[in-house]
Parts: C-alpha cells; structure tokens; sequence
C-alpha cells in the first residue's frame, strides 16, 4: 500500500534503522509496476513505472534509479515533465580506441563501470533532474512519485521470450516469457532502484491476452477483462516490503494446479505437462512442514506459486512469494534418478525463500549470511529426508568441492570489506577480478561461494549447538515478520535487512558463546587448512605419536591454530581425543587405553556403542590401533592427507560406520592393490546395509586395483560374480533378470556396476572381451516390461559402460579410419549405439537420457581413433531445437574436437553461438565448456591462437552485458555423469568431479602470445551487442537505442556509413513508433537536451 | 426312360466341351453320355439321308437333343411331384409331351418305322458316387426325450472340444533368449525401415548403409517429447502396479508372453505418437491388445497342463 505521505518522513536512524544506513537520498516506500502490453511476435513490453520516493535531505535535486537496456520515453515528477540522462558504462567496458588488452586492464574497468551504477553505492545508470518547481517541495521532505514510461525490445537479458516457431496463436504455440537474471539484475526489464537493501511495497499489473496467464509476486487481487474481452489485467499486491531485486515474472498459457494439500500455494506448468506437474509437486507440502517446524514460523507470505518454464536460466530461481524453476524438473512417477534431484531443487527454492527472499541482505557483503542460512536449512532438510549418511556424503562432497578450489584457484573470501580502497590489499588479488561486487564475480568462485557459507553455518552449529542456531533463524524470522506488518512510516523496514554483524549479535545473545575465532578464521579470511597426517606407535609408552603438519604457504591455504579431534579405533573400543593445534607443535602424543592382545576373544566396541567380531590376524601384532581419523566431525575446512597402513584402511572400510569414513578408506585403497584390498571391497560390495553411493564408489576402486594387480589377479575379472550372484537368474547366469528397480539401492549398484566393469583392462591394456560380452549381454537381454520403472537411466549407463570399454585403436601409419578396417568388438559396439540412437528418435526416452549417452560414446570411439573424427554430428545435434541436455553433450563433443583436432572453423562456429543462441545457457555452458576444456593453453603452440581471435574475443568481452552472469545452481546436464571417472586415455566426453579451472594460466601481461580464449572464464555470459564496441567515443551514449533497433532490422550494415544511416532511420523510427506520447522526450535522443547544456 | 431321367439330372451342370480331357468319373460319365447322344444325331441324319455333316452341325443337333430331352426330363418330374410322387409314371411324361405340343399318338408308329437304325446301347458306366463325408467317432444316439425321427446328431468332432496337447516352451532360458532376439530383430528392422525412408547420417563418410542413423530433428518444442513418458511406458505403467513387482523367480518357468506382433505392433503404434505440434488422431488403439493376447496363452498353457 502507498503510504500517502501524510508526514515528511525524516530519516531515524536512532530507532529502527539500526546499523543501516542508505547510500541515497532518500527513502522507496511503494513502486508500481504495470506492464500494459506484451507483444510476444516483436518480443517487446510497454509499460510504466511509478516510484513513490521521500526525500531523507533537503537539497535532492538529482535521483538515480537502475535500469538497463529499456527505452525510456517520458518521465514525471508529481506530474510535472522531468530531465533525465542515461547512461549505462557497462554497455562499453574498455573504450575501443585503448590499446592494452589485458584482463588485469579489462577487470579494473568493468569493476569501475559497475560500481559507476552500483545501486549499494547509490548510484544508477539513469539520473533524473527534479523540476526546480518541486525545489520547495523537497524542502519540506514531502513525498514525491516519479512516473516513468518505458519499453523494451528484443531484451537481452532480463525478461527471456521463448516463442516456438508453429502455426497458431501465442497460447497454443506455448510462448512464454520469464524474468530472469543473476542477483540483482531486475533493472533489465523495468527502471528501479536495484538493491537488495531498499525495499518496498509493490503494485503489479500485466495486461495480457486472455489465454495467457501471468504470475507474478504477492497476492493476486484481481483479473480483470478488456472491453472487447480479448486481452485481461492481472492486478498483483505484494504488501510484504520487498527489495525490487526479488520481484518477478512469467506470463505464458500455463495450466495451473492448486496444491491439494495447502490452498495458498499453486503450482504453474507449461501446456499438456499438468500430469507431470501433479507428481513433481505433489512432494512441496512436506517441504513447507519440514522448515515451518524448524524455523518455528509460518511461511511469511500469504501465498506461494511456482512455475516451470522452457529455457530456464537458472534451475531455481526464488523471489518473494514465488519460484520460477526449469520445466526440465518435471517428471513421472517411472522416473527414478531426477526424482531426488527435483525435490533437492524445490526444497532449495522454499529455504531461500525465508532467507534470500523475505529477508534480504544490507549489502554484499552479508551475503554469505542468508546463503549461509538457506543452504544450513536446506542441509537439515535433506538430513530428514535422505537421511544421515546422505547428509554426511553431501557434506563431505561439498567440502571436497570447495577444497579442491581454493587449493587451485585461491582463497575464497565470505565477508570481503573494503577499506580505503588500497588495490594493493585487495583479499583478492590472485583473482582476475574483483570480489566487490556480485557482478564482477566469475560464477564458478560464486558457486563455490554459496558452498562455503553454508558449510561455515554448520561449523557455526558445531560451536553453539543447533538448537541455539534454530533460536537464532527464528528471531531473525520473528523479528523482520514484525518489521513486515508495520507501516512505513514506523522505519522498522530496515530489520527485514540482514548483515553480518547483526547476525553474529544474535548469535551471541542467544548462545552467550563467543564465536569471534570462528568467525575470523572463516569468514573474515580465506582459504582452507591442509593437513598431513602420520603416525608411530611406540610399543614401551603404549602411546600413539601422531604428528600433524601443516601446509599453509601454497595459495588458497591458511594456518589453522586450534582444537583438533582425532578418533582412534582401538581394541578396546574407540576413543576421541582433542588436540590443540598450535604454531609450532607437530607432535602429539595420546595414551592408548588397551594393550595389544590379540589373543582373547572378545567383541571389538565401535563408536557407536556396536560390538563386533572382527578378524584381527591381518593387524600388526603389536599394536592395539585398528585405525585413526583426524577430524572424523568435518569441523574444519581442510583436506587431509594421512597415512596408515593398508590393513588399518581395510579395517576402516569393513567397520567404520560412518559413511565419510568409509568413503576415504575407499579412495586410500587404491594405492593398495592387494588381494586383502580386493576382500574388503567386494564384502562392502555385497553388504546391503551399507551405504548404496559407498558401494558405488567401492566398484571403481575395485576396477582400478584389479587393473594394478593385473597380473596376479585370479579368477573371473572382478564384480562379475557378484554382479551374477546379485542381478542374474540362477538358472542361466549369462542372464540379468527382467528388471525390477524396487529397491533402488540395487538398482543403482546395478546400473554402476557395469560402468566400473568396462574400466578394467587385461595386460595388453584392452577391456576384457568377456567384460564386453558380459555388457553386449545384459543390453541383449533387458527387459523392462514388467517394471514399474522406466530403465531410460539404467540404458544410458550401459552404453556408458560400452563407451568405457574401448580402448585406443592399433593404427598403422595413420591409416584412414574406414568400416573394412573397423575392429570387430568395435563394430558391436557401434551396432548397439547406431540402434539405441535410432530407436530414441521412436521411443525418446526421459531427458533424452540415452541420445546423450550415445553422443558421448561416438566422441569416445573418434577420440580413440576407431572412427573417423567429424563433428558434423555434433554439430547437428547441438542445434536450437533440440533437447538442452542433448545440445550440451554435442557442443561438449565439438569443444573437445576444437581441441583435439585444433579446428578453425569449429571454433569459429562455436564463438557464432555463444553469441546468437536463443538460450542464456547453452551461451554460458559453451564458454565454461571451453575454458574447462580450453582449444589451446598458454605457451602452447596453436594454429588458433592468432591475432584475429584476440581482437574477436577481446570485441565480446566488450560488447556483452556482463550484468546476466551466474548459472550457479545449474547442475550439469546429467549429474550421473559424475559417478563415471575419467577414462584412462585422457580427456573425454564426461565431466570431472574437479572442474578444471584453468585460473592459473590466464593473462597476466600485456601481449597477444598468450592464451586469448582464457579470458572468456570471466563471466561472459550472455547478450552479445556487437554494435557497441565499433561506435566511436564521440557519439557514444547518445544513439545507442537507435543503433540497436537499427541493428535489430536490418542485421548488418557498415558501420562506416552510420552518420548517414542514423539520421535516415531516426525519421523512420519517428513514423514507425507503435506508441505515441505526448511528451517532449518522445522519439528524440534520450540524452534529455535540458540537461545536456 | 432311365436314361432320360440321368439326362436331366446331368442337365444342371452345363455342357461341356469334348475336347477337354478329365478323368474325373463324373465327367467321363457325361461324356459317354453325350457320345451317344451325338451317334442317335447321326444315324438320324443317315436316315434321313445326310451322306456327311459338320461337326458343328452335329453338335448344334446334338445340343438340340440333349435340351429336349432334358426338359422332358424336367418337367415330368414336375408333374409327378406336382401329384405328390416321387417316381415319374408314363401318364406324367405323356402329359409332358402334350404340354410340349408333341402328338402322342405318332410316336407308337414312328418307333415302328421300318428304317430305323438299331444302335448299340452305351456301355454301362456305374453312377459317380460321391465320396462319403468323413466321419469321425459314433454319432452320439438321441437322448430319450427326444424322438427318434428327429434326424442325427452331426459328427462328434463339429460340436466336441478337442484340446490340443502341445509341450508349451517352458525353458526360461529359451525364453529369455527368444524374446531377447525377437524384441532386437523388431528393433534393428523397424530403425533400418526408418532410417532407409528417411535422411541419415553416417559415421563414415565412405559408408553410409552399415550404420545408419536417422537424422536429428529439431523439434519447435523439444521438453515435450523429452518430458513426457511415451504411450508404451504409460501403458506399462499401468499394467505394473506394485503388487506384480513380487520377487520374481527365475524357476517358476514364468509363462512368457512370446509373440512378434506384440512388441511390433507396440513399436509401431508409438511411431505414431503424435507431433507435439500438429496433434494428429491416434489411431492404432493397441492397448487392450496386447494384455488381453498374453493373458489368452498363458491360459491356455494352463488348460493344457
């Protein structure tokens, strides 16, 4: 609701703006927002905005707001004309003329360019001058509303259009369209101050065709018909003050579901899909339970709606009231693998939806706090529902994440303040750009980002105990739920707003402990403890010296200086020890508590109170160790290298409980290639109670000893017994029984089993034929006709397993690659991919699951040299038109054919897509797929790597908006795809667990030797405007509007005649101009001349 | 008199030309018959004192005959069931004769002419007899309430069920490997049939018969066929519900539905499976089909049994 300023609201900051002080002038109370036609053909918006404004000083004469890429026509101040100038120094980063091209030249000035409009500092790319006849008014701090018309053509970013190419109208083609963006990135489709710190109520009218619907935050109040019943206006009200960064948007013929279980949430699907929309959501109750339980706190809007739309920007998108989520999440109750994974995504979306959205943060630099909490809560969560040891292996995963990042990359730094602006204390100085601001972040260190601050939140519960940090959420929450309710007038809004420091007060107050060192280490300071661990047992103390060394030199590391759990498993039972870390102590001494003596037979006590039998004839008689973790809890961010011997590894892998534990034993074993080794995997193997992602990962390290002890090794080649014993008929074990994926730990033991099996190689280093027969056999003889389930999946990784089975090809003087040639295992193989690709154009199955399996396996057969290299394929494949999930894995196979084949024209090719594709994320993946996988490294001798790239990447890195960065929290096209390591011949189609991010080989210097393509690892997402960059200085800001409808017409034209063509065009533009105003500014430059002068 | 009667009943059947040659007893009876037919036409002509005629002549004469003699064949018997007989008498073939304008009272004196010919009577040929229908098992005598005039029950075997005994295919393997290489031949077939009518592309420049793959397609809205679960697998679904997703046993020689239509004919009902954007009428409704088909021979592998 307006807030009629009754009052001059003057600004208090002693009550209710603790801590927090604006970086403008004055204060938003109530924005609205009416986009009155949406044309999906032109793919263009016209509307206006109205900005309820009171101004906190007396001389206000000039009022920044956001915006980018809209045309703005007119603007109003209390009804009376306003100047305006815009300017938008992120269109043109580097001015063309320079003639350094460098990154450390590029950062310096995209940083200066987005703080030039950074809305946190107070600044904005439009500036509107106040009308001297309100001078007086201001005076008096009387409220004022700033009415702005604008329009938007062709968006780059912002707002996405998707817009089949079929007969009929916009509803039956399904067109939609979304907003979307990366943090703070609501400026591309309206003008507004874009800041997660200024909040205020919303009023919010799309005026639509009456077969679209439009969702948008808040409460729907009304729809109301056009006269002539063609078009509706849905008419929004978000009451709920709210940054403009969390307002959205989609408008498309959705079918709509009412949630059975809770009537203020409804869910929004694109046409024929409301089956599927049923099942995916029918889980969002429990969701809603769990974290109104947790948090003790009702979900603090009065509705919730979400919507799947194609095309998806990001996975999961919250704001306020509303999630926008990929339709790609959507499935059937046969689905297995993505079932999981979309609750994941739904129950991120509602955690951030109290954190991130209701509560929103003061600056960036609090941002770690309610990524922090969100990704805290959406942890808890999973441990209700996967359980403990899914919890556990999450965890682990994420720290080994962010470990293994800031090791290669460098520190990552939560809580970043800037003092004085000293370049040369900047935290971040090993990154090739600044840590200031979201926008100038590469979205890998983002991503990893979120990772560390919600881990540091679990070590803050570690401390203080989750009850306490429960206690903590909800004052938060209960706290902002009554700044919520109040007017505005009370400036009690600011509580919604968290920052670090109010939190770590909080957090103080309701535990009474001092976390200060935690905090330092953590948040105020980057970078991850390496340990390395080893051990002695001296026999006459009965005492276990353990020494525990430090590596905190190498970049992304830091001292760790405290305590330090270490559980040892003795004979006697399991005991946890606390040492101190200090600086110069390495070694620890701890008492054992039992005397070696093997010889009485008695249960072994485990940590968890268990008493087992165990075989202890493979223990060193001397010793009471059966095995030691260091910091088995996970309460530091640190990497652990510890040495014990092989049978103390076997032991923890046997009977260890803890899922991290065994996890680790697992990856130690693969230097001890042993027949004792082989034992313990294959009783883990079999047990089924033992965790299914421990079994899966016990399956890889088996294949990799059994390659070590090649030679040695006895019997059928490993898992292919159990695999028998476990999935075939007893009757004919050459037959896998007709599937039944009830359980789904067998189920996904089943499925990767097969793919560990290829992994193994005889002595000539080929895949046993047996294992390949084994594989042809179990595709042969699937049968999933009587299974509730489909078996896309489980198809999917056979042809995995055929793609790890081959080898590289004997090539004889580099023979041509022809079918008389062709290697007869090899031709099995293609023989089952040819039919499995051919019958998916019949029979597609979920996500086209095996098309992108059988892409990457016919990359795998060229790389290998079985199959003439030709990515025409691939090529094919990777079109617009097809499934996003097919189109990555071919643009996958074409990167990696750039590279391996050091092709020109690929790469052109690819360089034309990143930047004309319709869809953000396939533009964004192709460039993380060439910096991962880059075409030619630094110091590398290249065809490619020419002058003529320099100047074309260095021209697309200046000629995108940078601002649409950030695919954070989309997962890889197939996350199975982790579970496969990588093949032995080297780079392959699959990605890796460890994103290799190339940081260390970027541009440092000056000069064209070195590696061009690395600089695209900067966020260079989306929205190439080429036209920008050739614009010459002199008429820079003053017709770029012009040029892009200019360019939008009539594609290319030389840029040479450009005066001639502008001055043409403006009078075309003049009589073509669909919507007529009155106003002064209209179809004119929109540098205002009032204030030119 | 005899003869005329065989004439007329062998009337029915047409005429036929001499010259084709058959052994079937029938047909050489109706020749023979004929034969002399045409020597009575000939010695007619001699008497009437032809020295040589046309074979056609002849034969038109001999048609001539055979139609006269046949219809006073025909319509005696009319008149002689017209009085509820079954045997002609002479008055009925007397009353024929008048009716056909014929004077009786000439014929005595005509058969008595002095120059007629005697010609020899045609050798005796048996009457074809038609072959006796099969029969099979003792006809099954009238139950009491019923009279014995009622006529016969038909032949046990049109009205008896007669199960048949065959050793249904029960080794799980033989299955397992049938309907592996069944479901594989349908597949390899149905992809080359497409790939074959449609484009392709190949892995081999040289080559682009041995592995062929159907072009890639854009689709104007690609989720759709992405996300939706095929007919076949809604239909599967449907079928499975969790109580059949018992342990299976490999042992219990699980009847297995073996047929090459089904597969098939699932196949291709899901070829047809509408463009997302050009919704066409599903035609093939082969749901019920298959189901139903399984459901009949594991019934009858029981019955066997």
């Amino acid at each position: 609701m307006p807030p009629t300023g009754l009052e001059p609201a003057r600004m208090n900051r002693k009550k209710g703006d603790k801590g927090f002080e604006s970086p403008r002038p004055y204060k938003l109370t109530h924005q609205v927002v009416c986009i009155n036609n949406i044309n999906f053909q032109r793919k263009s918006v016209v509307g206006f905005v109205e900005l309820t404004i009171f101004p906190t000083v007396a001389n206000l004469n000039r009022i920044k707001l956001n915006s980018k890429q809209c045309r703005i026509y007119r603007v109003r101040i209390n009804d009376l004309e306003a100047a305006f100038i815009y300017n938008d120094p992120t269109l043109e980063v580097c001015h063309n003329e320079s003639k350094q091209r460098n990154l450390n030249y590029f950062s310096n000035a995209y940083a200066a360019a987005v703080s030039a409009v950074d809305p946190d500092a107070g600044n904005g790319e439009l500036c509107i001058k106040v009308p001297s006849e309100l001078w007086k008014h201001i005076d008096e701090l009387k409220v004022l509303k700033i009415h702005i018309n604008f329009s938007l053509d062709q968006p780059k970013g912002g707002l996405h259009f998707v817009v089949p190419s079929v007969e009929g109208s916009m509803a039956e083609r399904g067109a939609h369209v979304f907003s979307c963006g990366y943090q703070n990135s609501t400026r591309f489709w309206f003008p507004c101050v874009d800041s997660y710190s200024e909040l205020c109520t919303w009023k919010l009218e799309f005026t639509v065709d009456a077969a679209m619907v439009a969702v948008s935050n808040g409460d729907l109040v009304e729809t109301v018909y056009t006269h002539d019943m063609r078009k509706k206006t849905f008419h929004y009200m978000l009451t709920i003050p709210t940054a403009a960064s969390n307002i959205s948007l989609a408008i498309g013929p959705f079918e709509i579901l009412v949630d059975p279980y809770m009537h203020e949430v409804t869910h929004f699907c694109l046409p024929q899909l409301l089956p599927l929309l049923k099942h995916t959501t029918s889980y969002l109750h429990e969701v809603f339970e769990f974290y109104e339980e947790i948090l003790t706190c009702r979900y603090p809007y009065s509705c919730f709606k979400t919507v799947f739309i194609d095309e998806a920007y990001v996975e999961v998108a919250a704001y306020a009231s509303m999630s926008i989520f990929s339709t790609n999440l959507l499935h059937s109750a046969m689905i297995i693998d993505e079932t999981p994974l979309t609750r994941r995504c739904l129950a991120q979306s509602l955690a951030q939806q109290f954190f991130g959205c209701f509560i929103s943060r003061m600056s960036w630099s609090d941002e770690w706090v309610l990524k922090g909490i969100s990704g805290y809560i959406y942890g808890l969560w999973m441990k209700k529902t996967f359980g403990v040891n899914e919890y556990r292996h999450w965890i682990k995963e994420e720290l080994d994440k962010i470990v293994a990042y800031e090791l290669k990359t460098g520190g990552v730094l939560l809580h970043p303040i800037f003092g004085g602006g000293k370049e040369k204390d900047n935290p971040a100085s090993h990154l090739h750009f600044s840590i200031k601001h979201p926008h100038t972040l590469s979205w890998e260190y983002y991503t990893m980002f979120q990772c560390k601050a919600h881990l540091v939140m679990r070590l803050i519960e570690n401390r203080i105990s989750m009850e306490f940090m429960l206690q903590v959420f909800n004052k938060l929450l209960s706290l902002a739920s009554t700044a919520s309710s109040q007017k505005f007038q009370s400036h009690m809004w600011s509580q919604m707003l968290v920052s670090t420091s109010g939190f770590l007060k909080s957090i103080s107050n309701v535990s009474g402990k001092d976390i200060q060192p935690l905090i330092k280490q953590w948040v105020d300071q980057s970078g991850v403890v390496k340990f390395y661990g080893s051990f002695a047992f001296n026999r006459k103390r009965n005492v276990l010296e353990l020494e525990i060394k430090q590596d905190y030199t190498s970049p992304g590391t830091q001292k760790y200086v405290g305590p330090l759990k270490v559980t040892v498993q003795e004979l006697d039972g399991s005991f946890n020890h606390t040492l101190q870390i200090e600086e110069n102590s390495l070694k620890h001494d701890i008492p054992c508590h039992s005397k070696s003596r093997r010889n009485k037979k008695k249960k072994i006590p485990l940590m968890n109170g268990e008493e087992v039998d165990m075989d202890l004839s493979a223990m060193d008689a001397d010793s009471p160790l059966l095995w030691i973790r260091i910091d088995p809890d996970m309460s530091v961010l640190r990497k652990v290298e510890f040495e014990q011997a092989d049978f103390m590894w076997q032991y923890q892998l046997r009977y260890e409980r803890d899922v991290v534990a065994q996890q680790e034993s697992i990856l130690a074993l693969e230097k001890f290639p042993t027949p004792a080794s082989r034992l313990a995997l294959t009783d883990i193997l079999e047990q089924e109670q033992c965790f299914y992602r421990v079994r899966m990962s016990a399956c890889f390290c088996l294949a990799k000893i059994a390659n070590s002890m090649v030679s040695t090794w006895t019997g059928p080649p490993a898992m292919k017994s159990l695999f028998t014993r476990m999935f075939c008929c007893k009757t004919c074990p050459n037959i896998v029984k007709t599937n039944n994926f009830m359980s789904f730990q067998s189920y996904f033991l089943q499925k990767t089993m097969p793919v560990a099996m290829a992994l193994l190689r005889d002595v000539h280093n080929l895949c046993p034929k047996e294992v390949l027969t084994f594989i042809l056999d179990l595709i042969k003889y699937n049968d999933n006709r009587k299974n509730k389930f489909s078996d896309n999946y489980y198809r999917a990784e056979m042809i995995d397993a055929l793609a790890n089975s081959v080898t590289p090809a004997v090539s004889v003087n580099n023979e041509v690659r022809t079918l008389d040639n062709l290697n007869p295992d090899v031709r099995l193989i293609l023989e089952e991919i040819t039919r499995f690709l051919n019958m998916e154009k019949l029979l597609p199955s979920y996500r086209h699951t095996i098309t992108v399996s059988c892409l990457r396996a016919i990359r795998v057969l060229q790389k290998n040299g079985h199959v003439p290299s030709d990515p025409a394929l691939f090529k094919s494949y990777a079109e617009y038109g097809h499934f996003v999930d097919i189109r990555i894995a071919a643009l996958e196979a074409v990167v990696d054919y750039t590279k391996v084949d050091r092709s020109y024209e690929e790469l052109q090719w690819l360089l034309n897509m990143i930047q004309n594709d319709p869809v953000p994320y396939v533009r964004h993946k192709i460039l993380n797929m060439l910096t991962k996988n880059p075409p030619f490294t630094k110091n590398m001798e290249s065809p490619l790597c020419n002058e003529a790239l320099v100047d074309q990447l260095w021209k697309l890195m200046n000629s995108v908006f940078f601002g649409i960065i950030g695919l954070s929290k989309y997962r890889p096209a197939s996350s199975r795809s982790a579970l496969i390591p990588q093949h032995s011949s080297g780079c392959d189609g699959t990605p890796t667990t460890k994103p290799q991010w190339s940081m260390e080989l970027a541009w440092k210097g000056t000069g064209k030797e070195q590696s061009p393509l690395e600089m695209s690892m900067h966020p260079v997402a989306t929205a190439p405007l080429s036209v920008f960059t050739k614009e010459s200085a002199s008429s820079k800001h003053s017709d770029h509007h012009h040029h892009h409808h200019h360019e939008h017409k009539k594609k290319k034209k030389k840029h040479k005649h450009k005066h001639k063509h502008k001055h043409k065009h403006d009078s075309k533009e003049k009589d073509k101009e669909p919507f007529t105003f009155s106003s002064p500014a209209s179809g004119r430059s929109i540098r205002s001349p009032s204030l030119s002068d | 008199m005899a003869d005329t009667a065989a004439t007329a009943g062998a009337g029915g059947s047409g005429t036929r030309s001499g010259s084709k040659q058959s052994t079937n007893p029938a047909d050489n009876y109706h020749l023979a018959r004929r034969r002399t037919l045409q020597v009575v036409v000939s010695s007619l002509l001699t008497e009437a004192g032809f020295e040589s005629a046309e074979k056609a002549s002849v034969e038109t004469l001999t048609e001539m005959l055979q139609s006269y003699i046949s219809e006073i064949g025909r319509s005696a018997k009319s008149y002689c069931e017209h009085t509820a007989r079954t045997q002609p008498t002479l008055s009925d073939i007397v009353v024929t004769l008048v009716e056909m304008g014929f004077n009786v009272d000439t014929l005595p004196a005509y058969a008595k002419r002095s120059q007629r010919m005697v010609i020899t009577a045609p050798p005796v040929t048996n009457q074809p007899v038609t072959p006796k229908a099969l029969t099979a098992g003792q006809n099954r005598p009238h139950p009491p309430h019923i009279p014995s005039h009622f006529p016969e029950f038909p032949d046990p075997h049109t009205y008896i069920k007669t199960p048949t005994y065959r050793e249904p295919v029960s080794d799980y393997q033989v299955l397992r490997e049938k309907a592996a290489s069944q479901r594989r031949d349908v597949e390899r077939a149905l992809t080359r049939f497409m790939a074959k009518t449609g484009e392709t592309q190949s892995l081999f420049k040289d080559d682009v018969s041995t592995f062929p793959l159907i072009a890639a397609r854009p689709f104007t809205i690609p989720y759709l066929t992405a996300l939706l679960p095929s007919e076949l697998e809604m239909q599967q679904m449907e079928e499975t519900d969790s109580s059949e997703q018992d342990e299976q046993t490999d042992t219990e020689n699980l009847p297995l539905h073996i047929s090459t239509v089904g597969p098939a004919f699932s196949l291709l009902h899901s070829t047809h499976k509408t463009h997302p954007c050009c919704p066409q009428p599903v035609t093939l409704r082969s749901r019920h089909d298959l189901p139903r088909a399984s459901g009949f021979v594991s019934g009858t592998c029981v019955m066997g049994s």
